[in-house]
């Protein structure tokens, strides 16, 4: 309301000035002297500085902020109880000073008395607009807007009876008392608002109590001077304002009497209350112990402890079935050892040792009065999710029937949150284990990235491009050079069957293989014998790989041996993909279909005879294309393999180009064909174009 | 991938249906390994179905190709489609196991 806003400055001054008003008026009244002096101001001036100084005390405490700090009940009650109580305190000690003077000296000056009066009236008003609006604080806590509005209705009202007064009407006789009397009714229905009694401990409660209870005597003890001296012939002022300090005077009275008898019946069932909240916070606290990530063991030891407060157990243990044995420890509470062994080994008899169990007459059962515990009842409660058990909770009491339902139901709730608690930590150390191998892999990937040669041969007879790409971290394509004296090189491209790391460890065996195979033979008996020929590296690496490639697991492999000083090739193929070659002289372009088996298929002496050596003299301008089934594999939008054909006729329309670019457009192609498809298979793909030889220009 | 059986007193006839990749090639090698499978004759592949065939797929027959031949088993394929001939012929299996146009010609054996 911006009305008020702007007023909001001037009600302090408004408020002392009414009462210095008063105050004189009341003076000039009681004073004879200074009456025939001064004059005696009209009665209305009394009136109307009586209304406005009420009107302002009660508008300056609705503009305070809220009394109420979050839910400190019992400091808004204390500092009423010490701040307007202690007013009350005043009006009485001016009261018995004024009495004390009177009887020293009795005179009939009326002077003192009524400044004594006048100094009680403002001290009763503000005492009741503290307290109102303290009241208001506690009647609006967490309350709907149908409350809200009711209680500026009845602000408003309280207001209007104001002018009763004021305007010197007074309803006739019955209808008065029908409007104090509904007003009144609506102070007892806002005093049914005492939500806030629920929010109380019991120590709390009683605070309240006696807190109440005093706030109740101040009242009485204002109620009682301003009966007293109603009756007093000193009295000149005009009575005050009967009809609003009655209804407000009630209202807190009645409020007050109301939350001291609801927080009297809530005492019984403090307890309960408290057992709950305390509940709760165990959960709170159990709940926060995951977020704060600590481990296994003080998860368990806080289930424990929470368990054994909150259900009051006389003793107590937990057992805890750790997945690595002696890693975790269970707890005990108050129970020997051999005691446990003796209920466990009951328990295991009946096979009651992990499920939910409740037993509230131990006494009463055969087995148990057996043992001649000095124990009642007793509740097992086990830890388990979908997947394992994780221990079990044991509670035991003194007296029987000591555990009830909700027992049972706080235990269940503990147990599933531990197990939650529990679940989460390991998928946690899963994660991180799990970032562990990620950051290995990555490794491996940069390993496997060094073994494929970067810097690839360059020489003028021809030309290399090259390209490789692994499908997952690391990939079972390979490929190499050796340069071989006598201007030979040596070219080997492979893929090892599956993907992933053991396809890689599998590639890097091979690129050893080969390195060690292409050594100089010092024993060889000419040229030809210093190196193995394709046919005989492939035999020899099959038997190399009998021993370390597991049964389902294979190798394809080419090896090329290119002899540019005679512009010729040989090569062998061991199960890989066919080589793609543009003929120049021809000008045809067809795949070389020799036989081959692939190495580690068959694991005898046997292999030879599967393997050829194929023979070519290549003339300038000749492309030779080598790849990997990650390539002609390759899966488009409709699910169809990019196929021998379509990258046959790529090189039909692209033999012209350089080696890098031939490789660039039928990369291209490839993409373009799957695209937005996920990539099944490693691919690699090496174009070699021959040129004319130019010897001793390098070498 | 669906593997259906069908035996006689010394044939046993595995009809494949779908991919055999590395997840499907698990199930497949299941019905291999099967001590059973080597009291047969004759262990006959259906192929007409099999659409596709990973290395994992090639494996699991590599595997079992020397205890077949040391038991006495044949490992025969018949109704190959082309591009599933492609693959075996490219490893060069054709030339290490008995594959045949039709399944008449596979019982002949």
């Amino acid at each position: 309301m911006p009305f008020l806003q702007k007023l909001k400055p001037a009600i302090l001054p408004l408020a002392a000035l009414s009462w210095l008003v008063l105050l004189v008026s009341t003076l000039l009244h009681a004073n004879a002297a200074l009456a025939a002096r001064f004059g005696t101001p009209p009665e209305w001036l009394t009136l109307v500085a009586q209304a406005s100084f009420v009107a302002a005390v009660f508008l300056y405490q609705r503009g305070q902020p809220d009394p109420l700090r979050g839910t400190d009940f019992v400091g808004l009650l204390r500092r009423l109880v010490l701040g307007p109580g202690l007013l009350a305190a005043g009006c009485v000690g001016l009261h018995l000073l004024e009495r004390l003077i009177e009887f020293g000296s009795p005179t009939t000056d009326r002077t003192f008395f009524s400044v004594v009066y006048t100094i009680n009236l403002g001290l009763f008003v503000i005492f009741l607009a503290y307290t109102n609006y303290s009241w208001r604080s506690l009647v609006l806590f967490r309350a709907t807007t149908t409350i809200r509005s009711n209680w500026v209705w009845f602000e408003i009202l309280l207001g209007g009876t104001l002018l009763f007064r004021l305007l010197n009407w007074a309803p006739p006789g019955p209808l008065a008392t029908v409007i104090i009397g509904s007003l009144a009714m609506f102070g007892i229905y806002l005093s049914s608002n005492q939500k806030w009694i629920a929010y109380l401990s019991r120590r709390q409660k009683w605070e309240v109590v006696l807190m109440q209870m005093a706030l109740l005597l101040c009242m009485a003890v204002f109620v009682a001077y301003f009966l007293r001296i109603a009756q007093d012939p000193k009295l000149v002022a005009p009575t005050p304002q009967h009809a609003f300090l009655l209804l407000t005077v009630f209202f807190a009275a009645f409020y007050s009497l109301m939350g001291l008898m609801v927080t009297l019946f809530n005492l019984p069932t403090a307890g309960i209350f408290e057992q709950k909240r305390e509940e709760i916070l165990s959960l709170q606290r159990l709940t926060q112990l995951i977020q704060k990530g600590q481990n296994e063991q003080e998860v368990y030891d806080m289930l424990f402890d929470a368990s054994v407060q909150t259900v009051e157990a006389d003793a107590a243990w937990l057992d805890v079935d750790a997945e690595v044995p002696g890693n975790l420890q269970g707890k005990r509470f108050n129970i020997e050892e051999d005691t446990i062994v003796a209920i466990r080994g009951l328990l295991a008899d009946y096979n009651l040792g992990h499920i939910e169990y409740l037993n509230n007459d131990l006494p009463g059962s055969s087995g148990f009065r057996g043992l001649g515990l000095q124990l009642g009842s007793l509740i097992v409660m086990p830890m388990r999710s979908a997947k394992r058990q994780y221990g079990s909770l044991y509670m035991l009491k003194e007296q029987r029937q000591g555990f009830d339902r909700e027992n049972l139901g706080i235990l269940q709730t503990f147990a599933t949150q531990t197990v939650l608690s529990i679940e989460n930590l390991q998928l946690l150390a899963h994660s991180l284990q799990n970032e562990r191998v990620q950051e290995e892999l990555k490794i491996a990937s940069s390993v496997q990235d060094s073994l494929i040669p970067k810097n690839l041969p360059i020489d003028n007879w021809f030309e290399i491009g090259s390209h490789a790409r692994a499908a997952k971290e690391v990939g079972g394509d390979f490929y190499d050079f050796l340069h071989l004296p006598g201007k030979r090189l040596a070219i080997l491209i492979g893929d090892v069957s599956g993907k992933g790391i053991t396809a890689a460890f599998h590639m890097a065996q091979m690129k050893g293989i080969f390195h060690a195979l292409m050594q100089e033979n010092p024993l060889a008996k000419n040229d030809r014998e210093k190196f193995p020929v394709p046919s005989k590296f492939m035999a020899m690496s099959n038997q190399a790989l009998i021993h370390c490639l597991e049964k389902s697991s294979f190798i394809t492999a080419a090896l090329y041996i290119i002899d540019y000083e005679h512009g010729g090739f040989v090569f062998a193929r061991a199960g890989h993909c066919h080589t793609l070659y543009y003929h120049s002289i021809k000008e045809e372009v067809s795949y070389f279909r020799t036989a081959g088996l692939g190495l580690g298929i068959i694991r005898n002496d046997g292999y030879e005879k599967h393997i050829k050596n194929q023979f070519y003299d290549y003339n300038p301008g000749d492309v030779m294309v080598i790849y990997t089934d990650g390539i002609v594999e390759a899966r488009g939008a409709d699910q169809e393999e990019y196929g021998e054909e379509r990258l046959k006729q790529m090189l039909e329309r692209n033999y012209y180009l350089d080696a890098n670019e031939i490789k660039q457009q039928i990369l291209n192609d490839l993409d373009e064909f799957s695209y937005g498809q996920p990539m099944h298979d490693d691919q690699t793909l090496l174009v070699i174009k021959f040129k004319a030889a130019q010897p001793d220009t390098l070498n | 991938m669906k593997v259906t059986q069908q035996s006689t007193d010394n044939t046993l006839t595995l009809s494949l249906d779908g991919e055999l990749d590395a997840s499907s090639s698990v199930l497949l090698d299941t019905e291999l390994t099967k001590p059973e499978v080597l009291n047969y004759q004759k262990v006959l592949i259906d192929c007409q179905r099999l659409n596709y065939i990973s290395s994992a797929g090639l494996g699991v027959f590599i595997s079992h190709l020397q205890q077949f031949q040391d038991a006495g088993v044949k490992l025969v394929f018949f109704n190959m489609q082309e591009k599933v001939h492609n693959v075996f012929e490219i490893l060069g299996l054709d030339a290490l196991m008995t594959i045949v146009p039709s399944q008449a010609e596979a019982t002949a054996i």
